[in-house]
């Protein structure tokens, strides 16, 4: 009991579920653009995958790793590209789509990971270390958990403050929600669908490539096989609980970084759990945490449903 | 026309891929081919391969063809072969036959309460099956995987996490040393479901609720009914093949006991168009690829993730054949180029 109080007071504990809330939180943003164009992206996590391989493989051969973060922004786009021309000019299912990128991206990541260093093992790249910001890196308690990041949280936070104001208090953003309710009406309305749509997959792509890159850069230093470890189908599930909203996705995020926060630092303290238990206890709180708030959501009307111009 | 394209279109992919992983393509393919069906025993192995991938594809294409989506093969197969390890070494004592049956029947009961969960909360609770069924995946992998390090790990096994071999009693023969008895039960399944879909009032409730909800519902279908008896099919028909591949193949459960076939699974289904002769034929094909990559590995070093490239690939080209769109692109770029105008 004393332990658990222990955890549940620790400021690390704070620091590590916004560390590992934020690839989820980045995936979940960018789908909150496709999905209120109407998209519906599966792809998410094919797409972390290639963003966090692209941004190892960028550090890796230039030494930089914000070379890293753009290469890896690149691998995630071309995978966006192909979900974009597929579903939107072609009119393909988008599930099925979305499904067959992720099995690629496994595939092609799996495969450049052989095909280009020896031994099959990525190596550990150059990444960036916590920001710490002066004066209140120092604060009790908050410095630890809020002023003492990785400079992507603050990169992350600025995005969702502009996706919100964007989606929400923009004619851009106006249009672009349109397009998810009723697309038909807004081309009769001589709003460009499919371009608008274009530039929502493309938002997509960004973001979550940008938290596989934080995922590689940020934290792991290196790549390993199938490292998005189902974030991308967690950031589906944040996307639905923060009702498609930029903002309320911060907590929703929060809420699954801090499971796993917890499971990590359960882990690592004197209480007897196995540790294996432990770790499959964020997808349990996916489901959960799903279930509970489903059935008051209310997606976009036209979601996932293929549109054509005739 | 449209599957030619696919196929031509795949096999261009996996062209650049040797290139690209600097092999020479014709006699890389060559060894593929021989790894593949070159002799009997590659025939078994391909075999082999193919009984796990296309047993679970046969479950996805059901669920497909009722409009769901089941990514959920890898968690249900690895259920599948904890029922049939459980039982195997908890009975070994029991006769052959009976024992072999049990621990399938065992192992297909643990598929179908994997799947049946995400089809419970599809039904009941409106949650995409596409999330839980990843979820799933998941928590299944770590509940194996405590199992393995903990009260079911081999205290004989110099420290690797995985259970006893089951004993000889257990495991599933191979007939006249070439057909393994997954492969008949495979073949047994696929006109199963075969029946299930074209044969019976079932299958046409499932057909219907994949092609429209709103009017199986006018219908009086009850969509519940028919989202957990697809789902929990799935998943027995992949806990099955976990079972089988843990009987027949590899013995013993681990933490690597399913190299992605869940995924695969989902291809070869989406490849056969959800039809169960369509996900027998991709099936076996995709089998004998993964197989062939597999023995060329040692001499010619072609990477085994080239056919997870070149089953996503085949999706992606199967969705191009049969979009709306894609036509319409096609017949616009004919128009402009023969200067016919008027649509």
């Amino acid at each position: 009991m004393n332990d658990l109080f222990h955890i549940i007071t620790s400021a690390t504990l704070y620091a590590a579920a916004i560390r590992l809330a934020l690839p989820i939180f980045l995936a979940a943003l960018g789908e909150t653009f496709a999905e209120r164009s109407g998209l519906v992206n599966v792809g998410l996590e094919g797409m972390m995958l290639m963003g966090a391989f692209g941004a190892v493989l960028g550090s890796d051969i230039s030494g930089s790793a914000v070379i890293g973060v753009l290469v890896g922004l690149l691998f995630a786009l071309f995978v966006a590209v192909i979900q974009g021309f597929v579903s939107i000019n072609l009119g393909g299912d988008q599930i099925v789509c979305g499904i067959a990128l992720n099995i690629g991206a496994l595939g092609v990541t799996a495969f450049l990971v052989r095909a280009i260093w020896a031994g099959g093992n990525a190596p550990q790249v150059e990444g960036f270390s916590a920001f710490h910001f002066p004066i209140l890196a120092d604060a009790p308690f908050l410095g630890v958990a809020i002023f003492q990041q990785s400079v992507f949280v603050y990169v992350a936070l600025l995005l969702a403050l502009i996706g919100w104001w964007g989606l929400m208090r923009t004619s851009w953003g106006l249009r672009l929600r349109g397009c998810g309710e009723d697309p038909l009406a807004c081309e009769s309305f001589g709003i460009p669908v499919k371009r608008l749509r274009w530039q929502a997959t493309l938002i997509c792509g960004l973001c979550a490539g940008l938290g596989g890159v934080f995922l590689a850069l940020g934290q792991l230093l290196t790549f390993s096989d199938g490292m998005s470890g189902g974030r991308g189908f967690i950031a589906l599930a944040v996307v639905i609980v923060a009702r498609w909203s930029p903002l309320l996705a911060i907590p929703s995020a929060l809420l699954f970084g801090a499971v796993e926060a917890f499971a990590l630092r359960v882990q690592s303290s004197s209480i007897n759990v196995p540790p294996e238990l432990l770790l499959a206890l964020p997808y349990v709180a996916t489901i959960v945490v799903y279930a509970i708030v489903v059935g008051r959501s209310n997606p976009p009307a036209a979601l996932g449903r293929t549109y054509i111009r005739q | 026309m449209a599957l030619g394209l696919a196929l031509i279109g795949t096999l261009a992919v996996g062209l650049v891929a040797l290139l690209a992983a600097g092999l020479e393509p014709i006699s890389t393919l060559q060894a593929i081919i021989d790894g593949a069906v070159g002799t009997p025993y590659a025939i078994r192995q391909s075999l082999t391969e193919a009984v796990p991938v296309t047993l679970a594809a046969l479950g996805v294409a059901v669920a497909f063809r009722a409009g769901l989506f089941n990514l959920g093969g890898d968690g249900q197969i690895y259920m599948g072969a904890l029922g049939a390890v459980g039982v195997s070494l908890l009975f070994p004592d029991l006769p052959p036959i009976l024992l072999i049956a049990a621990a399938l029947i065992v192992g297909t009961l643990g598929g179908l309460i994997w799947g049946g969960i995400a089809g419970v909360l599809r039904a009941k609770l409106r949650l995409s099956e596409i999330i839980t069924t990843i979820m799933l995946n998941f928590i299944a992998f770590w509940i194996v995987s405590y199992l393995v390090n903990g009260p079911l790990k081999d205290p004989g096994g110099s420290g690797y996490p995985v259970t006893r071999e089951i004993g000889v009693s257990a495991q599933l023969p191979v007939f006249g040393d070439l057909i393994p008895s997954g492969a008949v039960l495979m073949l047994l399944a696929a006109f199963a479901v075969w029946i299930l879909l074209e044969r019976t009032s079932t299958g046409i409730k499932i057909k219907g609720t994949g092609s429209s909800a709103s009017a199986s519902r006018f219908a009086g279908v009850s969509m519940a009914r028919i989202t957990i008896l697809v789902m929990g099919l799935a998943g027995a028909l992949a806990g099955l093949g976990g079972a089988v591949s843990l009987q027949g193949d590899q013995y013993k459960l681990g933490e690597f006991f399913t190299p992605g076939w869940g995924f695969t699974a989902v291809a070869v289904a989406l490849i056969g168009r959800g039809t169960a002769i369509g996900t027998l034929v991709t099936g076996i094909a995709v089998g004998a690829l993964r197989s062939g990559i597999l023995s060329a590995q040692g001499t010619a070093e072609v990477p085994a993730a080239i056919a997870q490239i070149l089953v996503a690939a085949a999706v992606l080209f199967v969705i191009v054949g049969n979009a709306e769109g894609a036509g319409q692109l096609v017949r616009r770029v004919w128009t402009r180029r023969t200067g016919l105008a008027n649509e």
